[in-house]
C-alpha cells in the first residue's frame, strides 16, 4: 500500500518538477554553452590560442563534412589539421592534446551513435510496413494455426507452414526466433551451472598457483574464434550427434552445447569478479565464527555476490543469442518451428545465422526482413547488457557501504 | 584448504583405517570411473571393448596411473615432495589399486566395457551405503548433522523426478501423462529419503539407490550399447545405449563421489565441504580438459597439412632462435629466489629452457658443419575430386646457409630493442669532451640532412611545382645521393673504431678507461647506427649502392661495425669480472649492453640493405640473401591450381595481417583519446556513465549486426563491392568499444596520488596525464589492445557480409604495392583496398560452406592457423598482462 502511495506522490509531483526542469532549462543551456566553450578554447583563453583552437575546430569540421559531402576536397581541410597540430604542439601543446582528446570523443560517440541510429532507420520502414506480420505464427497444411502458447491469441496467422519467405510474402521472424530461445536455452543450461561452479573454484577455491594456471586457460577458452567452433561442429560433431542419437541431422542440442561452451568463459569471469568483489572482511567474520569455507560461500560469498552472478548469467546468454558462426555453420538448414516445439534434435536457423546465410543472395524484401532481425538482436542483446550492468552496479554499491 | 584442519585424521579415529582406506579407494574409483565416463562419451574407448582388448586398455590405463602416482611416491619417500594429506595418499593408493583391480577383471570376466561401467558403479553404492550404515550404527566417529540439508534434497529431487517421469514413460506408455505422476513419485521419493534421515543414512541411502539403479540396469542390459528408445514418435532423435550408458556413469560418479567425499570427512560441515569441493574440482576439470582438448583436436586433425613441406636453413633457424636465446639466457640470469632446499630444483627450471635451446642450437651446428640435412618424413590427405588421397611430404633443416632479410630483420629488432630497453643511458657518465659533443651534433645534422634527401627522392613533387623548374630540387638531390652515403659509410666506420679504440688504447686499466670514455662509446656506436640508418634509407632512393672492388661498400662496413660492437661487449665484460667496484660494473655493463644493441642494429642495417638494393651480400658462405630459405606452403604459398600440392592460403593470412592493421590503425588513437578524455577531463556525470553504459552495450553487441551496418552503409559508399576497407571498418568499429573500455579501466587504475604529486609539483595538468598518467597505464592499454586485436582477428560473421570468402584464393592482395600518388586530390589512393580479399577465417567458413566440395583436411589446417594466430595474441596479452601487473605489485 505504501509503495502505491509513494508512486501517487511522485505522479503528483511530477507537473511542479516538469515546470522547475522548463524553468531551469535556459540557465542550463547557458551552463553547457559555457561548459562547450572551455572544453573547446578553455576558461580564460589569450586570443592566439582561441583563434588557434577555432581555426583547428572549423578544419576538423570541415574535414567531416567534405568527407561527407565530396571526397575529393578532404585532403585539403586534412593538410590543414596536420598544419595547425604540428603548430599547436609546439605552442599549445596541453590544449592541442586537449582538443584532440574531445575529437577523438566525440568521433568515437558519434561513430557508435551513428551504427545504432542507422540500423534502426534503416530496419523502421519494413517495421512499420509488416508489422506483426514479422512474427506471424504459421499455419500447417489444413490451415489451422500452430499450437504456440498463449501467442497464437495474440499473433497474426501466417499462410502456408513454411516459417520464412519473404520474397512470398512470408516474412515471418518467428522460427528463427524460436531457434534462437532453444539454442540460447541449452547453452544457458550448460553455461550458467559450469560457469557458476568454474567461477567459485577461481575465486574461492584454487590455490594461487592454481588460479594462475586455470585463469588464463579460461580467457583462452574464450579466445578460440567461434568460426573454429563451428568447423568442429561441422565436421566431427554433427555425425558423432547422428551415430549417438541417430538424429537424421544436425540439431539444436549440438548447436546449444557448443554455444553453452562459447559462454562458459564470459560467465565464469563476470561471476569470479563478482565473488572477488565480495569484501574479505565479510567472509573472514564467517570463517572466525568457526563456519567451514562450504558454509561461508554457501551463506555470505554467495548471497552477497547473487547480483553479479545473475548479471554474469544475462551476459552469457546475451552472448549466446549473437553467437552467429558456430550455429552456421552446425545448422545450415531448416526454416520451420521444431516439432514438437521443445525437439531440441531437430534444426532451424537462428536469427543471427539467418542474417549470415542469406545476406549474400538477399535483395528487396528479404533483405528488409533482415534487417529487421539485425535490430531485434541489437536491441535484445543491447538491452540484456544494460540490465547487467544495471545489476552489476546494484551489487557495487551493496557492497560498497565499508570501502 | 580442508588440509588446515590439523585433526582430521583423528577425527575420524585410528581404529577405523578400513573406514577411511575403503572411501579414498571409492573416492578414487568414482574419479577414475569419471574419466572413463568421458572417454566412452567422445569414443576414444568403445563401449563394447572386450575381452583381450579391453585388458589391453586397462593396462595402458594401470601403466598411466602407477607412473603418475609412482613419480610422486617415490619423489615422496625421498623427501623432494612432501604429500603429507592423508587423503591424498589414500586417494593416490586407491586409484592405483581400482585401476589393478579393474585390469584384473577384465581379464577374469569376459564382459564388456559397459558391463564392467555398470559392475564399478555398482560397487561405488554398495560403499557407500556401508559407509553410511556404519556411521549410522556407530561404528566409526563421525559427527553428522540431522539432516543433509535442503540443497541436496532438492538436487537428489530433480534426479529423482527425472528417473521418475522416464520410467513412467516406458514402462506405463499406455497411460497418457503417466510420466509426470511417476516423476512425482520418484522426484518426492528421493528428496524426502534424503532430507528426512540423519545425514550419514540421508547422504548415503539416496547415492546408493540411485548409483545402485544406474549400475544394476547397465550391468543386466536392460540399457546395453544397441539399446535405443525414442522420448516421442515425432522427435527426431532416439537415445542410444551409447549415450546412455556413458551419460549414466558421469552421473553416477558425480553423485558416488559426493557420498563418498562426504563420509570420509566424517558428515558434518567439513563432510559437505568436502563433498561440495570435490564435485567442484571435477568441474574444474572438466573445463580445462574440455579446452585443451578443443586445442589439442584441431592440432592434431589440422597438423599435417599445415606442416608439409616446411623447411627451412640451418643458419636461418640459427638466427631465428637468438631472440629466444637471449630471452632465455634472461630468465635464467634472474635470481632463483630464496635459499631453500628446494631452490636447486628452482635453478634447474631456470636453466631447463636455456639448455634446451643449446640443444638445437648443438644440432642446427652438426647440420651446418656436416652439410647433411634433416628430414622428418610424414604423409597428409588432400582432397581431389572429393576423395582423400595421401601425399608423402617431410619436415626438413636444410644445411643451407643463406637467410632471408627479414628473419634477420626480425629477430634483429626484437634483439635491438631488447637491448636498447635495458641499456638506459650512459648521457653524462665519464669525462664529458667538449668535441664529442659536437661530433654528437654533426652526426645528428647529417643525418637529418641525409633524411630530407631521401624525402625529396621518394615523394612526388605535385605536378604543379615540376611544371616550374625554380629549384632543380631532385636533381640536386639525386647528385647528393652517392657523396651522401659514401660519406656516411665512412663516418660510420670512424665512429665505431673511435668506440672500441677508446676502449684500446690509452692508460690506466681497461675498466676505468672504458668508465672514462663512456661518452666516446655511447657516441661513438650509437652516432654510427643512426648515420647508417640514413645512408642505408639513400641507397635504394637515390638508386646508388657504392662498391669498393666486388664487395659492396654498406653492408662491409654494417658487418665490420657489428663485430666492432661484439667486441666492445667483449672487452667490457672482460673488464667486468676484474672490477669489485658497483658503480664501475653498472657502467661496464651498460657499455657492453649498447655494445650487443649495436651488434643486433648494424646486422640488421646490413639486411636492410640487401632488401632495399635487391643485392645479395655473403662473407664466406654465409649470405644474407633476397630469397630466404625458409619455405612453409601453407602460410607462404597461395593456392596451385591442378598442382600435384595443394599449395596454401597466403593470401587468406596477408588478409588477416591487413584487416587487423587496419583495425588498429582506426579504432586505438579514437578509443585511446576518447578515454584520455572522458577519464582525466570529463567531469564523471551523468554523460560519461551513459557514454560507459552504452559502450558496454555495444561491445556485447553481436558481431553479425555490426557486419550488416558495414554492409549496407560502408560498401555502397565504398566501391559497391566487398571490399578490403570495408572490413577493416567493420573490425574497427567492433574493436573501438573494447578499446574505449579497456583504457578506460587502465586509466581509472593509476592511482590518484600519482596525480596529486605530480599536481602538488606544480605541473599542470597536460603535463601531468603526458609524463605521468599515460605511461602509467599504457601496460594496461596495450594489453587490453592486443587482447581485443586477437578477438576481432577471428572474427568472422561481419566479414562474411562484407569481404566475402573465397575458397581458393590465388592471389594475396597487395596493398603496400597498391598505394599511388597523384597530383590531384586526394594525392594518395589505394584502390587495392577497394578489393575483395580472403582471411583466415572466411577462409574456413568458405570450406564449410562449400560443403561436400570443400577439401576438409585444408579447413583443418586453417582453422589451426586461425587458432594459433589468435591464441598467440591472448597468450601474447595474459603474459604481458600478468607481467606488468607483477611489476606493479613490486613497486
Amino acid at each position: 500500500m505504501s509503495r502505491l502511495a509513494a508512486v501517487a506522490a511522485w505522479v503528483g509531483a511530477l507537473p511542479g518538477r516538469l515546470a522547475r526542469w522548463a524553468l531551469d532549462l535556459p540557465a542550463r543551456l547557458v551552463a553547457g554553452l559555457v561548459a562547450t566553450r572551455r572544453v573547446l578554447v578553455g576558461s580564460d583563453p589569450s586570443p592566439e590560442e582561441a583563434l588557434f583552437s577555432l581555426g583547428l575546430l572549423a578544419s576538423i569540421g570541415a574535414v567531416v563534412v567534405t568527407f561527407l559531402l565530396a571526397n575529393d576536397l578532404t585532403p585539403y581541410p586534412m593538410l590543414a589539421v596536420f598544419g595547425l597540430v604540428a603548430v599547436g604542439w609546439r605552442g599549445y601543446q596541453a590544449r592541442t592534446a586537449k582538443l584532440l582528446t574531445v575529437f577523438a570523443t566525440v568521433g568515437t560517440v558519434l561513430t557508435l551513435g551513428f551504427i545504432t541510429y542507422f540500423l534502426f532507420e534503416r530496419a523502421w520502414e519494413p517495421i512499420t510496413t509488416f508489422g506483426l506480420e514479422l512474427l506471424a505464427i504459421p499455419t500447417d497444411g489444413e490451415g489451422s494455426t500452430r499450437w504456440f502458447f498463449w501467442l497464437d491469441a495474440v499473433l497474426p496467422q501466417g499462410d502456408g507452414p513454411t516459417g520464412w519467405n519473404p520474397a512470398g510474402g512470408n516474412p515471418s521472424l518467428l522460427a528463427a526466433t524460436w531457434a534462437t530461445v532453444i539454442v540460447t536455452l541449452v547453452a544457458g543450461a550448460v553455461a550458467a551451472p559450469l560457469g557458476v561452479l568454474g567461477a567459485l573454484f577461481i575465486a574461492e577455491i584454487a590455490s594461487d598457483g592454481l588460479r594462475e594456471i586455470i585463469k588464463p586457460a579460461v580467457e583462452i577458452l574464450a579466445g578460440i574464434p567461434s568460426i573454429v567452433y563451428g568447423f568442429i561442429g561441422f565436421a566431427v560433431l554433427n555425425s558423432f550427434m547422428q551415430d549417438a542419437f541417430l538424429d537424421p541431422g544436425a540439431s539444436f542440442l549440438i548447436a546449444g552445447l557448443v554455444v553453452g561452451l562459447m559462454a562458459l568463459p564470459t560467465v565464469v569471469s563476470v561471476a569470479e569478479d563478482a565473488i572477488t568483489a565480495v569484501p574479505a572482511a565479510m567472509s573472514d567474520g564467517s570463517i572466525a565464527m568457526g563456519a567451514t569455507e562450504w558454509q561461508t560461500m554457501k551463506a555470505i560469498t554467495i548471497p552477497s555476490a547473487i547480483s553479479g552472478i545473475s548479471a554474469a548469467i544475462i551476459l552469457g546468454l546475451g552472448r549466446a543469442i549473437g553467437e552467429t558462426m558456430a550455429v552456421a555453420a552446425i545448422m545450415a538448414a531448416g526454416t520451420t518451428f521444431a516439432d514438437p516445439l521443445y525437439d531440441v534434435f531437430d534444426q532451424s536457423v537462428t536469427l543471427t545465422s539467418r542474417i549470415a546465410t542469406s545476406y549474400g543472395s538477399a535483395s528487396g524484401t528479404t533483405l528488409d526482413v533482415l534487417f529487421v532481425a539485425g535490430v531485434m538482436l541489437f536491441a535484445i542483446v543491447a538491452g540484456m547488457s544494460v540490465v547487467a550492468q544495471y545489476v552489476e552496479s546494484r551489487l557495487s554499491r551493496d557492497l560498497g557501504g565499508d570501502r | 584448504m580442508s588440509e588446515g584442519y590439523a585433526g582430521e585424521t583423528a577425527l575420524v579415529g585410528a581404529e577405523s583405517n578400513t573406514y577411511d582406506r575403503a572411501l579414498d579407494a571409492t573416492i578414487a574409483l568414482t574419479v577414475l570411473s569419471f574419466l572413463l565416463g568421458l572417454l566412452t562419451m567422445v569414443r576414444i574407448v568403445g563401449l563394447d571393448t572386450a575381452g583381450v582388448a579391453l585388458t589391453d586398455t586397462f593396462v595402458w590405463l594401470l601403466a598411466l596411473g602407477v607412473g603418475a602416482v609412482g613419480v610422486v611416491a617415490l619423489l615422496d619417500a625421498l623427501a623432494v615432495v612432501l604429500v603429507t594429506s592423508a587423503r591424498v595418499r589414500g586417494v593416490g593408493i586407491g586409484l592405483v589399486a581400482s585401476l589393478a583391480g579393474l585390469t584384473v577383471l577384465a581379464g577374469l570376466l569376459d564382459v564388456t566395457l559397459a558391463t564392467l561401467l555398470g559392475l564399478v558403479l555398482l560397487v561405488e553404492a554398495a560403499v557407500v551405503l556401508g559407509a553410511g550404515v556404519a556411521s549410522h550404527r556407530g561404528v566409526v566417529d563421525t559427527e553428522p548433522s540431522a539432516t543433509p540439508g535442503l540443497l541436496a534434497g532438492g538436487a537428489f529431487g530433480v534426479v529423482g523426478a527425472l528417473i521418475g517421469a522416464a520410467l513412467g514413460g516406458t514402462i506405463l506408455s499406455g497411460l497418457p501423462f503417466a510420466f509426470v505422476g511417476s516423476a512425482l513419485v520418484g522426484g518426492l521419493g528421493l528428496a524426502a529419503l534424503t532430507v528426512l534421515p540423519r545425514e550419514d543414512l540421508g547422504s548415503s541411502l539416496p547415492v546408493a539407490l540411485l548409483v545402485g539403479l544406474l549400475g544394476l540396469v547397465v550391468v543386466t542390459g536392460t540399457i546395453d550399447v544397441g539399446w535405443t528408445w525414442s522420448p516421442g514418435q515425432t522427435i527426431d532423435g532416439d537415445l542410444t545405449g551409447g549415450v546412455v550408458i556413458p551419460l549414466f556413469t558421469l552421473l553416477g560418479s558425480i553423485v558416488a563421489g559426493w557420498g563418498a567425499a562426504k563420509a570420509r570427512a566424517g558428515y558434518g560441515a567439513r563432510g559437505r565441504q568436502y563433498g561440495a569441493f570435490l564435485t567442484i574440482y571435477l568441474n574444474a576439470i572438466l573445463t580445462v580438459a574440455v579446452m585443451v582438448s578443443i586445442v589439442a583436436f584441431v592440432t592434431m586433425q589440422g597438423i599435417t597439412y599445415a606442416i608439409h613441406g616446411f623447411s627451412i636453413g640451418a643458419l636461418s633457424a640459427l638466427v631465428l632462435l637468438t631472440p629466444a636465446l637471449a630471452l632465455a639466457l634472461d630468465w635464467a640470469r634472474t635470481p632463483a629466489g630464496t635459499d631453500e632446499w628446494h631452490s636447486g630444483a628452482r635453478q634447474f627450471l631456470r636453466v631447463t629452457p636455456l639448455a634446451a635451446l643449446g640443444a638445437l642450437v648443438g644440432l642446427l651446428a652438426v647440420v651446418l658443419v656436416t652439410g647433411e640435412a634433416v628430414e622428418i618424413p610424414f604423409t597428409y590427405t588432400v582432397w581431389v575430386n572429393r576423395s582423400p588421397e595421401v601425399l608423402d611430404t617431410a619436415l626438413s633443416i636444410t644445411s643451407r646457409t643463406t637467410v632471408g632479410t627479414l628473419l634477420v630483420v626480425v629477430p634483429g629488432l626484437f634483439l635491438l630493442w631488447f637491448f636498447l630497453r635495458r641499456y638506459g643511458s650512459l648521457r653524462g657518465v665519464g669525462t664529458v669532451r667538449e668535441r664529442l659533443s659536437s661530433v654528437e651534433r654533426a652526426v645528428g645534422l647529417a643525418t637529418g640532412l641525409a633524411l630530407v634527401v631521401v624525402a625529396l627522392l621518394a615523394l612526388p613533387l605535385p605536378d604543379a611545382l615540376a611544371v616550374v623548374p625554380i629549384w632543380p630540387l631532385e636533381a640536386l638531390a639525386a647528385a647528393l645521393a652517392l657523396p651522401l652515403v659514401w660519406l656516411a659509410t665512412l663516418a660510420t666506420g670512424g665512429l665505431v673504431l673511435l668506440a672500441l679504440g677508446s676502449l684500446l688504447a690509452g692508460g690506466d686499466g681497461l675498466a676505468d678507461r672504458a668508465v672514462d670514455r663512456a661518452q666516446a662509446v655511447r657516441v661513438g656506436l650509437g652516432g654510427a647506427l643512426v648515420l647508417l640508418f640514413g645512408a642505408v634509407l639513400l641507397e635504394p632512393t637515390g638508386g646508388v649502392n657504392p662498391s669498393v672492388g666486388p664487395a659492396n661498400l654498406v653492408p662491409v662496413v654494417a658487418v665490420l661495425a657489428a663485430v666492432s660492437s661484439l667486441a666492445v661487449a667483449g672487452l667490457t665484460g672482460i673488464a667486468a669480472r676484474s672490477t669489485a667496484d658497483g658503480g664501475v660494473s653498472r657502467v661496464l655493463g651498460k657499455e657492453g649492453t649498447l655494445g650487443m644493441a649495436g651488434a643486433a642494429g648494424f646486422t640488421v642495417l646490413a639486411a636492410l640493405h640487401v632488401a632495399l638494393t635487391g643485392v645479395d651480400f655473403s662473407v664466406g658462405p654465409l649470405t644474407i640473401g633476397h630469397g630466404g630459405t625458409l619455405s612453409w606452403p601453407m602460410a607462404m604459398d597461395a593456392y596451385i591450381p591442378l598442382g600435384a600440392e595443394p599449395g596454401g592460403i597466403m593470401p587468406a593470412v596477408v588478409g588477416t595481417v591487413w584487416l587487423v592493421v587496419g583495425a588498429a590503425l582506426f579504432a586505438v588513437p579514437l578509443g585511446v583519446g576518447a578515454a584520455v578524455f572522458l577519464t582525466e577531463y570529463a567531469e564523471q556525470g551523468r554523460v560519461t556513465s551513459v557514454v560507459e553504459i552504452a559502450t558496454n552495450a555495444l561491445w556485447s553487441t553481436p558481431s553479425i549486426v555490426f557486419g550488416l551496418f558495414g554492409a549496407a552503409f560502408l560498401i555502397p559508399r565504398l566501391g559497391g563491392d566487398e571490399s578490403l576497407m570495408a572490413g577493416m571498418l567493420v573490425l574497427g568499429f567492433m574493436l573501438l568499444p573494447l578499446v574505449l573500455i579497456t583504457s578506460r579501466e587502465a586509466i581509472k587504475s593509476v592511482p590518484d596520488e600519482y596525480r596529486d604529486a605530480s599536481a602538488a609539483l606544480g605541473v599542470t595538468r597536460w603535463e601531468t596525464i603526458k609524463s605521468v598518467v599515460v605511461p602509467a597505464s599504457m601496460p594496461g592499454v596495450i594489453t587490453g589492445v592486443i587482447l581485443g586485436v586477437g578477438r576481432v582477428a577471428g572474427e568472422t560473421a561481419p566479414l562474411i557480409l562484407v569481404l566475402g570468402s573465397t575458397l581458393n584464393a590465388t592471389e594475396a592482395i597487395d596493398v603496400l604495392g597498391g598505394f599511388q600518388f597523384t597530383a590531384s586530390p586526394p594525392f594518395v589512393y589505394n584502390p587495392t583496398l577497394l578489393e575483395a580479399s580472403a582471411a583466415l577465417p572466411t577462409q574456413v567458413w568458405a570450406v564449410i560452406a562449400a560443403g561436400v566440395s570443400g577439401s576438409p583436411s585444408m579447413g583443418w589446417a586453417s582453422a589451426l592457423l586461425l587458432l594459433v594466430v589468435v591464441l598467440t595474441f591472448y597468450a601474447v596479452g595474459i603474459v604481458a598482462r600478468t607481467y606488468f601487473r607483477r611489476k606493479l605489485d613490486y613497486e
